[in-house]
């Protein structure tokens, strides 16, 4: 598809998508109501319901799907691998372990997401420094296998605090966000993540035709007047900054960063400079749908990972069933 | 040819892996419009020279100019405004189409956050027409052939527009005719001034193409200068460790035979 | 606690602590919740509770036969303990979600008996027999739901051989449980209010209708919001708190109670508005859970005169006092009543 008509098309699914989880939800808010609150009037409760909890809670839905699928974008291509995720390195280990251990120390709820914000950058930053410092420098096996074992002891991490926890007080919180979830999104949650989210994204964005490079190799890529070792650097900094982020906001979301990727690749084609704001785009609108169902469709809140790995798993085998559009055969 | 500054110089150059030279004692001396050979046998370290050209390797001992300057001192970005490389294989995973390979050629030129526009797509296709593969452009590059893939390779190296282009065994997996196609966009690149260096197990292609000849063969330079100097009956069967003899068509072209 | 280097002086000391409550043994039998009938001591002096529900009750029954807390008392709730009880070890869970104990760490607090108190049904069938047969403990399960609370009072209170103590605290029950009946006589169904109950800092953690966590809300005549779900905690949005919009308002958790008013999606709620919102007392034990077990008693007052305040009777304070006094076995004086109940 060109892209000149592919670009209005997800712009129009995205603002789809966004219109529906406003008009969605378990509070009852009439077209004609929405419509009062947001020309400035309408009463109070319908007020305080669309812009202070449902308004929030579908931008974070869009910031976080639109963060994970640009990095999962990003990691595939610089990695030169289709079956990467951004948790590759560790980060929503790393970010999970933060968390609820900010959970069992029973810290305030700013302080839980700033910690696990905190430990998945860290992770990371122990990954990178750990693969560096071994014979072989930046390459790319060494890194993921470090990041394996780093995040295989985050891991353990998780797996320790929850048993330390107090099974009816902080194991079912605990359980809860490492599914994922944006039920407590707020604007103030909004407001924090904007920053680490765009920061991460912008270097991507300007930079997405020489990261496309990467794909071919870092021998090709170097011969076409490429850094690649320091690219790919920057590309895992700002991959992790926005996942760091996205996670220490919703909890751990599972397959939106593998998959989202890949239904954009069949869309747009391996080219990074196409394939990064269609990613970011089909993310968005992807999770803004899912979080619209898990508030909406019973009155227990769905948790994000759940979703995303019951509607992911068909759409990965479709994908996989249909021929392999995007990679080699 | 020659009688201008040298494009591409090495001094003295010892390349290898960690220490431990393949090749060492290498002179050479490019310029605008000329082509050079590189023969020797599997193993000998043609690869591992063409990768230090590139600056992909640090080189173990002397050093590369590039138009006069230390090549270690360049930025990769302008170094691949001067110097264009066609390796042996593609290696991604991808399924590019192969406009857009060529296109990456093109796009050498542009600043960091720049995207290859309109300019670059008529020079990408240009560099296509010229080795006649202009209607590859839309296919995918995993369901061509190998042959097919090397042309696109050798295009994307056009594109780049450099003064150097590096080839390693480039006719290698090529049928017949585009052989001779790849021979004559060589000869065509000579023509305008670029200078080449590539590497090949044909002694009659590198007498055809070259103006130069560099034998390597057991870790050290075994002869260089001008083809019909350099390529001599002995000297060949030394390189290959198998007796051969040479030969003048009636065309004046050189010939190898065992 | 000290391990022994040799295996076999291991397995010899597990084998004589095993056949020192069998050899010391003079017993009766008692069938249990679950049907088995169980040898227990005569007069049981070292009692190890499974679950903090039997911990509570075992505290308010028998304190001198405890070896030992679920969970350590917090510093907060010290005060609110007797003495020597609050010194006793904490010695882990047995039952329930996370099981953190070492049947080793049993048997080291030489045991005469095992109580357990709360849900019957075949895990736990299972777990009792299990735990019997490895250690050699006798192990008892008491029916744990608030409708069977006297009667579980009076059973808990035979096993352990203090049947006056039982029947005192029963009638405490009964009567507590009968003033709740009364009181709701008398007010029509359309002035009972809707109760949400808010765990955790940002108060999304509900527990649903039926769940053993909230079932007190039931009992005092409250209806709670959280209808679906399968009885137990399960977190929610604030725009279906919002969509529920409960008259009241229970929670847990200090900061939550603290924060709520100045919380944005929390406006319009009626509770919210209203001023409604109560932080549940917790020290030593939940008024309204945490553990579900006997302490929900004085919950049950207290909860009314929340729900009820233009209805319910009598002076909660000296309730609270009284209740302490009876069931803790610690003199409240009225300051320690005010900071208790947050006045």
């Amino acid at each position: 598809m060109t892209e000149r008509r592919l670009a209005p098309l997800l712009l129009a699914g995205l603002v789809a998508a966004l219109l529906a989880g406003v008009v969605i939800g378990p509070f009852p808010l009439s077209l004609r109501q929405i419509g009062a609150v947001l020309a400035g009037g309408g009463d109070t409760q319908a007020s305080t319901v669309l812009w202070n909890i449902r308004l929030p809670r579908v931008l974070a839905a869009a910031l976080v799907g639109a963060a994970l699928a640009a990095a999962g974008a990003a990691y595939q291509t610089a990695f030169r691998n289709p079956l990467v995720s951004p948790d590759i390195l560790g980060v929503s280990a790393g970010a999970g372990f933060g968390a609820v251990l900010g959970i069992l120390l029973g810290l305030p709820v700013l302080m839980i997401q700033l910690t696990g914000f905190a430990t998945g950058l860290a992770t990371v930053g122990l990954v990178l420094g750990l693969s560096l410092s071994l014979r072989g420098g930046g390459q790319v096996l060494v890194m993921v296998l470090c990041g394996i074992a780093v995040g295989a002891l985050a891991g353990a991490g998780i797996s320790l605090v929850k048993l330390m926890a107090d099974p009816e007080q902080q194991l079912p919180a605990i359980t809860f966000w490492l599914m994922g979830s944006l039920a407590g999104a707020k604007r103030a949650d909004v407001a924090a993540a904007l920053p680490p989210i765009l920061i991460g994204l912008l270097p991507l964005v300007l930079l997405r035709w020489r990261i496309g490079l990467l794909a071919l190799g870092d021998d090709e890529a170097k011969t076409l007047g490429v850094e690649a070792t320091r690219l790919r650097l920057l590309i895992i900094a700002c991959a992790t900054l926005m996942t760091s982020a996205a996670v220490s906001m919703a909890g751990v979301v599972g397959w939106i960063g593998l998959m989202v990727p890949h239904m954009a690749r069949l869309m747009t084609g391996p080219r990074f400079d196409r394939l990064l704001p269609a990613a970011a785009l089909i993310g968005a609108a992807f999770m803004v749908l899912v979080d619209t169902a898990a508030r909406s469709l019973a009155q227990m809140e769905v948790p994000l990972g759940i979703l995303t790995a019951v509607l992911g798993a068909p759409v990965f085998v479709w994908l996989l069933a249909r021929g392999s559009r995007g990679w080699a055969e | 040819m020659g009688g201008m500054s040298p494009l591409l110089e090495a001094r003295g150059l010892g390349v290898g892996h960690r220490g431990r030279a393949v090749l060492s004692g290498i002179d050479l001396s490019l310029g605008p419009g000329r082509i050079l050979c590189l023969l020797g046998p599997n193993g000998a370290g043609k690869t591992t020279l063409f990768r230090t050209l590139l600056g992909l390797l640090p080189p173990l001992a002397g050093e590369i100019l590039l138009a006069g300057r230390p090549l270690a001192g360049i930025p990769r970005s302008e170094v691949a405004q001067v110097l264009a490389h066609v390796p042996q294989a593609l290696t991604t995973p991808f399924a590019f189409r192969a406009l857009d390979l060529v296109l990456m050629g093109a796009s050498a030129h542009l600043g960091p956050f720049a995207r290859p526009g309109r300019a670059e797509t008529w020079l990408a296709m240009a560099a296509m027409e010229s080795l006649g593969i202009a209607g590859l452009a839309g296919e995918e590059i995993t369901r061509l052939s190998g042959g097919q893939r090397q042309m696109i390779l050798i295009a994307r190296a056009l594109a780049q527009g450099a003064q150097i282009v590096v080839m390693d065994e480039p006719t290698a997996s090529l049928d017949f005719a585009n052989r001779i196609r790849v021979g004559q966009a060589i000869r065509a690149l000579a023509e305008r001034g670029t200078a080449v260096i590539l590497s090949t197990h044909d002694p009659d292609q590198a007498a055809a193409l070259g103006d130069a000849a560099l034998l390597v063969g057991r870790g050290q330079v075994l002869a260089s200068g001008l083809v019909r100097d350099v390529m001599t009956a002995e000297r060949l069967s030394a390189v290959y460790d198998i007796p051969l003899r040479r030969e003048s068509l009636s065309n004046g072209e050189l010939h190898f035979r065992g | 606690m000290q391990y022994f280097p040799a295996k076999a002086l291991k397995g010899a000391i597990l084998a004589a602590l095993t056949a020192l409550p069998a050899l010391a043994f003079d017993g009766r039998p008692v069938t249990d919740a679950t049907g088995r009938e169980v040898m227990v001591p005569v007069n049981p002096a070292r009692v190890f509770a499974a679950g903090p529900p039997a911990s509570t009750l075992l505290y308010v029954l028998k304190p001198e036969a405890m070896v030992g807390w679920v969970r350590a008392p917090k510093k907060g709730d010290l005060p609110y303990l007797r003495p020597e009880a609050a010194a006793l070890p904490e010695l882990g869970q047995l039952t329930g979600k996370g099981d953190t104990l070492n049947l080793e760490v049993l048997l080291t607090t030489t045991p005469d008996l095992i109580l357990d108190y709360g849900t019957v049904n075949d895990t736990y069938k299972d777990l009792a027999a299990r735990v019997q047969d490895q250690s050699g403990v006798p192990y008892v399960l008491i029916d744990g739901s608030f409708a069977m609370l006297p009667q579980s009072i009076r059973q808990m209170g035979d096993v352990l051989a203090v049947p006056e103590r039982a029947e005192t605290l029963a009638a405490y029950a009964e009567s507590a449980l009968a003033e709740t009946d009364a009181l709701l006589a008398g007010i029509p169904e359309d002035q009972r209010p809707s109760v949400y109950l808010a765990r955790g800092p940002e108060g999304l953690e509900t527990a649903t209708r039926g769940s053993i966590n909230a079932e007190i809300i039931e009992r005092v005549g409250g209806r709670n919001v959280a209808e679906e779900g399968t009885g137990n905690l399960a977190t929610v949005s604030p725009e279906q708190v919002q969509a529920w919009a409960p008259d009241v308002i229970i929670t847990i958790d200090r900061d939550f109670a603290a924060n709520v008013g100045g919380m944005p999606e929390w406006q319009g709620i009626p509770a919210v508005a209203n001023g409604r919102v109560y932080l549940a007392p917790a020290a030593p034990f939940g008024f309204i859970d945490r553990p579900p077990s006997v302490n929900r008693l004085i919950g049950l007052k207290w909860l009314a005169h929340k729900l009820y305040p233009d209805h319910a009777k009598g002076d909660l304070r000296a309730d609270v006092a009284g209740f302490y006094d009876l069931f803790y076995g610690v003199k409240l004086d009225e300051a320690a009543v005010s900071a208790l109940l947050g006045d």
